[in-house]
């Protein structure tokens, strides 16, 4: 915030109290700002849940008020997946819906009824106050400046690439599982600084809960092992790191098996095995350490050279022979894909078909981050200047983040934190030196040094400060230009980016007003209120939860992906001819088929563009029966007009986005608006789903799938019957005459 | 008010649905008036099982099978037209929707004329096939009335016809030889849903009197190839009946003096019985299966009423399901039997059948049958459906579908860790270890060592 140096000026000869009071408004005041930057949608739209994930949190939540938390545990929902089901409180993180649950009823015990939606929506812009108040904690660990604190507490409340995932109605486990990252880390520099159990507890408790919250939790699972780890081979080992690790990890990894869905993860699975190593490498240490009080040096330095031996060589073995046994589970594919970014594309389709796994771009640095991913390298090179336990911390955690975020791009998240913590470590140092040197003696010095730490008091001696008026001018007033210029950008990126909720597309007319197109709840809501309450819904997975949650239909396959199987089973009837889909569909139990469908109106997000994605899906599973190549022309063109290939104007998919599509247009004049194709004159005809319903904008197009021919003659036949076609005589059939004996 | 009135419906629907289980609007379509006499003992045995019967030239202009878009009548009768077909109001797609809506049909054809394109078109769509002249008539040389088909030999006389398969009820058997005159022949396609229901006999064959020539050239189908009269029956059970020959209907045939070429006994036909066995059976008045309550509950002894049809069970939940069947037989439901080499299946599917089970009857009541089965729920969790699925040539299809959804185990119905013997070592190991913490720590607190150093416990 621009005003946090005029406030240090301020404050600069006031006692303790007026100091702490105004950090205190400071404070409520950035979260006041974090909260409300976030409530651009509300205020243009309305309280409502956005995008896909959400919507599951939602209906989860409402199924944990509604039946309590014993049966949420034991939740079986039969809703979603069919016909498998899906046990939903064993696969779920349950922190989030917790959290929303019990808000609700403290609100309801304190006799103010708020409805459980809109607790939902604001509980993102809520916790988004806590995370700047934890990263507030966090930086001061960092700096004896509390303007470094303030400075992040403020980068943090308003920085676009926290913002993207914390808006009001984005009720995601990000909401909640950011603010309890920064809060852990925060613990646990505490714990490591004063090697204390009770902070180490702390942050244990913090880590069962994010564990609770997000699946996010291995970052803090490797970051803070990797951490300890750092400071061993740096010869840095004492009795604090001991204890606050130990504890830390005993009592965290207990927490963290609490969580049905994670369960023995801990001790089994690759992904965690860092920290169990860390855990036996420090006991090790301690014990050298230990045993040097008693050998001398000579002897020591041969046991403890023949010790690492050969425990690295029993723990690499036993590591190798648990991980083939299957005892341990091999990595996850999601972390391969870490590694080699081309991974998923050749080996996991479904991973790679989701566009937060792509990396990232590289203007989506500048745009989430602004001027802070300047000054984040300026900011980690302070660290290094003073290189204490837990500036070690925020190097490595620079480290792995910056390399994750630019692997995928969810991953920007868990890089945000750490540059708000360095680049406010940079831009307080450029401050206090530019604006406190004329001051004499430095009062501000001073009161650091009765608050003990002695950080960078090097930097702040009188006889390096900058005397010049015109230099301390021109740079107080740039970097108070680049402030107004992040927020200036926070706020457009936030209101222009990340503010809508995606089920509503928002569209300007050419007067400038806006136009809302509201297809998709217009569909769901006809679901809702025209089929049965049973009917099952068959879409691509990306609409699942949004189904779920909008219409309360069953489908298929929704965005929890964790049948890859079931999710190939759709996309093999998406792809495949009529004949070959409408078995599945009946096997089953397919009511209606949803298609969203962009050509109309140019909507690019739509099941065509997605097709693909689809095909190789079920390739994956029938390499025999659907092929990626058949799609393609023989030049290797994805198209859908004239040219486009048999297999491709024969699938289902692609019959049901353009059935009846030609009679919008003059005869000959059908246009694709997304793939800007002028279609074939005769479109595709369905026979084994009829049209039941199509939006206003033909986003969404819902197919009701027939029931089988009441006559037992096949549907082809059937239709054209039905369009009184004659029949011709039964053809002379191949081979001998069937004789029926009954 | 309200009660009585629907009273008084109830009592009208049961008056009216005195005989035939669907109803007793019957259509019958006679070209020509002056036909109708030769048909009279038929019609008046109609009319004497509750038939309302409404005759229509297929010219008419009030003819039409529906109103509003609802069904005219419940049942339609089609004699064999003279002319080119039935007309704009009975053609192929209008009778096919009549059945559609749950009309049954029978259709009569006779040999003496051109069967017209439309009913061929028609018969095409329920894959019953007729001679591609459409003016054959079959001709048996061994089968035939002496008395009254001496020289042409298109008179055929043939035993009532048994059961079907050994697995499926005999509706139209009984004592008797048939007379079949100028019977047109047909063949049937590989539908499940059709069924023949007198074929003719293996020296039979398809002659067309029409053509002179001596020697046919190709075989469209001979013997038993050939069927008389079929049945099919949609898949929502609404049931159509082709007779190859009208006249078999005819007062003349009810009661003729028949005499076959071989022992050359007379006899008399029992054309009138088949003829009230056909109608009885397309008109549904047999055949007609109705499931009553279907019922699932745990396997336990103290059921109330809450414990009936529970929408989820667990994995391994021991579950019985019952299911009631009656028959309908003419003016009444009597309880259905499974015939002998026969079994009414019980599946518990998801995807595909996880069982099979047969069900056993288990009580009678005074007009239906209860069969159930009991099994184990298998260890699967998900949404399951209890099915059954009975598709018998002329019994009405019993098609139904529970779903169920089958839960995991919740969190406390897992066995407690003490109740587990295996479990045993790793509890003592557990305990061992607290009781050791809590014993070292008694001693290092309280054996407090000889010099005064202050130790640092943390």
């Amino acid at each position: 915030m621009a005003e946090s140096p005029l406030d240090v000026l301020l404050k600069g000869n006031s006692g303790r109290t007026t100091r702490g009071l105004l950090r205190f408004i400071i404070l409520a005041t950035i979260a006041a700002a974090a909260v409300s930057s976030r409530l651009f949608s509300v205020i243009r739209f309305e309280s409502i849940i956005h995008e896909f994930d959400p919507w599951f949190n939602f209906r989860a939540t409402k199924y944990l008020v509604q039946h309590g938390f014993e049966s949420f545990w034991d939740w079986f929902d039969d809703r979603t997946w069919h016909p498998l089901g899906r046990v939903t409180g064993g696969t779920l993180y349950p922190g989030l819906m917790v959290t929303s649950g019990v808000i609700y009823h403290v609100l309801r015990f304190l006799t103010i009824p708020v409805d459980i939606r809109n607790i939902c929506v604001l509980l993102a812009p809520g916790f988004s106050g806590l995370t700047a108040l934890a990263m507030y904690f966090l930086t001061c660990e960092m700096t004896t400046s509390p303007s470094a604190g303030l400075l992040a507490a403020a980068f943090m409340g308003i920085v676009p690439g926290y913002i993207s995932r914390s808006v009001a109605g984005s009720y995601d486990n990000e909401a909640i599982a950011i603010f309890l990252l920064v809060f852990t880390f925060f613990l646990w520099i505490k714990a490591v600084k004063n090697g204390s159990i009770m902070w180490g507890a702390l942050a244990a408790l913090f880590y069962g809960y994010m564990v609770s919250a997000w699946g996010g939790y291995v970052f803090i699972t490797n970051l803070i092992p990797l951490h300890v780890f750092v400071l061993l081979c740096m010869g840095r080992y004492s009795s604090r790191i001991y204890i606050s690790y130990t504890t830390w990890y005993a009592l965290g990894t207990l927490a963290s098996m609490q969580i049905p869905f994670v369960g023995f993860l801990p001790i089994r699975n690759s992904d965690h095995m860092s920290a169990l190593g860390v855990f036996g490498l420090i006991q090790l240490v301690a014990f050298a350490d230990f045993v040097r009080g008693f050998i001398p040096g000579k002897h020591f330095q041969r046991l403890l050279t023949t010790m690492i031996i050969v425990v690295f060589g029993v723990a690499f073995v036993g590591l190798v022979v648990l991980t083939v046994s299957g005892v341990i589970a091999p990595w996850s594919g999601r972390f391969y894909s870490l590694w080699d970014t081309g991974y998923a594309k050749i080996h996991i389709p479904i991973i790679a078909s989701v566009s937060e796994h792509q990396p990232t771009a590289w203007p989506a640095f500048f745009f989430d981050l602004n001027f802070l991913i300047w000054l984040f390298p300026a900011g980690v090179y302070m660290c290094f200047r003073d290189l204490k336990d837990e500036h070690v911390f925020v190097i490595i955690y620079s480290v792995l983040a910056s390399y994750f975020a630019g692997v995928m791009v969810r991953l920007m998240l868990t890089l945000t934190p750490i540059v708000c913590v360095a680049a406010a470590l940079a831009l307080s140092t450029i401050l206090d030196t530019y604006v406190f040197a004329t001051n004499g003696p430095n009062p501000r010095a001073k009161a650091n040094e009765d608050t003990s730490s002695e950080g960078l008091r090097s930097a702040r001696k009188p006889d390096v400060g900058i005397t010049s008026y015109f230099s301390k001018t021109v740079m107080t007033s740039s970097v108070v230009v680049y402030l107004l210029l992040f927020v200036a950008h926070c706020t457009w990126v936030t209101s222009n980016a990340y503010s809508s909720p995606s089920v509503v597309l928002a569209s300007r007319m050419p007067d400038g007003s806006q136009h809302i197109i509201d297809d998709y709840r217009e569909a769901y809501y006809w679901l809702r209120q025209n089929t049965a309450h049973n009917a099952k819904i068959m879409s691509w997975w990306d609409y699942g939860y949004q189904i779920g949650g909008m219409a309360d239909r069953p489908t298929l396959v929704d965005n929890n992906t964790w049948n890859n199987t079931h999710i190939a089973t759709v996309g093999k009837a998406m792809s495949s001819r009529e004949e070959v889909s409408y078995p599945i569909l009946r096997q089953h139990d397919v009511d209606y088929v949803l298609v969203v469908f962009g050509g109309l109106l140019g909507y690019s997000g739509d099941d065509i563009n997605k097709f693909l994605w689809m095909v190789r899906i079920a390739e994956g599973i029938w390499p025999d029966e659907v092929k990626e190549r058949d799609f393609f022309t023989a030049r290797g063109e994805y198209r859908v007009d004239d040219g486009a290939t048999p297999t491709m104007r024969n699938s289902l998919m692609y019959k049901m986005s353009y059935h009846n599509f030609n009679s919008m247009f003059q005869p000959g004049q059908a246009v694709d608006r997304v793939r800007g194709s002028r279609l074939p004159a005769e479109g595709p005809q369905l026979s084994t789903l009829e049209e039941a319903f199509t939006s206003e904008n033909w986003i969404i197009r819902i197919y009701k799938v027939k029931d089988l021919d009441n006559l037992g003659r096949d549907h082809n036949t059937a239709v054209a019957f039905d369009k009184g076609n004659k029949r011709k005589r039964a053809t002379k059939r191949k081979g001998p005459r069937v004789l029926r004996t009954e | 008010m309200q009660w009585s009135l629907s009273f008084l419906l109830f009592c009208f629907l049961a008056v009216v649905h005195a005989l035939s289980s669907s109803g007793n609007r019957l259509l019958v379509v006679l070209e020509d008036a002056a036909e109708k006499d030769l048909y009279f003992t038929f019609w008046s045995d109609l009319e004497a099982r509750g038939y309302d019967l409404v005759f229509q030239s297929p010219k008419s202009d009030q003819l039409s099978l529906f109103d509003l878009g609802e069904r005219a009548y419940d049942h339609l009768l089609l004699l064999p037209p003279r002319s080119k077909g039935f007309g704009p109001s009975l053609s192929p797609k209008n009778i096919v929707d009549f059945l559609n809506k749950d009309g049954n049909v029978l259709l009569a054809l006779s040999g003496k004329s051109t069967t017209p394109s439309a009913i061929s078109s028609l018969l095409l769509e329920l894959d019953l096939h007729l001679a591609t002249d459409r003016s054959s008539v079959v001709v048996d040389h061994f089968n035939y009335d002496t008395l009254s088909a001496t020289d042409k030999h298109d008179v055929l006389l043939l035993q009532r016809p048994g059961q079907l398969r050994p697995d499926t009820k005999a509706y139209f058997d009984g004592e008797g030889v048939l007379a079949l005159p100028n019977a047109a022949p047909h063949t049937l396609g590989d539908n499940s849903l059709v069924a023949p229901i007198l074929r003719a006999p293996a020296t039979a064959y398809s002659y067309n009197p029409k053509e002179d020539v001596g020697a046919v050239e190709e075989v469209w189908a001979t013997g038993s190839q050939l069927a008389l009269v079929s049945a099919m029956q949609t898949r929502s059970s609404s049931r159509f009946t082709l007779l190859g020959s009208v006249e078999s209907l005819q007062d003349k045939w009810f009661s003729a003096t028949v005499k076959t070429p071989g022992d050359g006994k007379e006899t008399t036909t029992a054309n009138q019985e088949f003829a009230k066995q056909l109608t009885a059976w397309t008109f549904k008045e047999t055949g007609v299966l109705k499931v009553g309550k279907i019922e699932h509950h745990l396997a336990k002894d103290d059921l109330t009423s809450e414990d009936l049809n529970p929408t989820i069970y667990r994995i391994k939940n021991e579950t019985v399901f019952n299911i009631e069947v009656s028959e309908y037989s003419y003016d009444k439901f009597v309880p259905f039997e499974v015939p002998a080499n026969d079994a009414l299946q019980l599946e518990f599917t998801m995807l595909s059948p996880f069982h099979r089970l047969k069900l056993e009857p288990s009580s009678r009541t005074e007009n239906s049958t209860i069969y159930s089965a009991q099994f184990t729920v298998p260890d699967q969790h998900g949404i399951f459906s209890f099915r059954v699925n009975y598709k018998r040539p002329f019994l009405t299809n019993i098609e139904e579908k529970h779903e169920v959804t089958v839960r995991h185990y919740a969190h406390n119905e897992y066995p407690r860790s003490w109740k587990i013997s295996g479990g045993w070592v790793w509890i003592a190991g557990l305990w061992s270890v607290i009781g050791g913490f809590l014993a070292f720590v008694f001693v290092w607190l309280y054996s407090e060592p000889t010099s005064a150093k202050v130790k640092k416990t943390q």
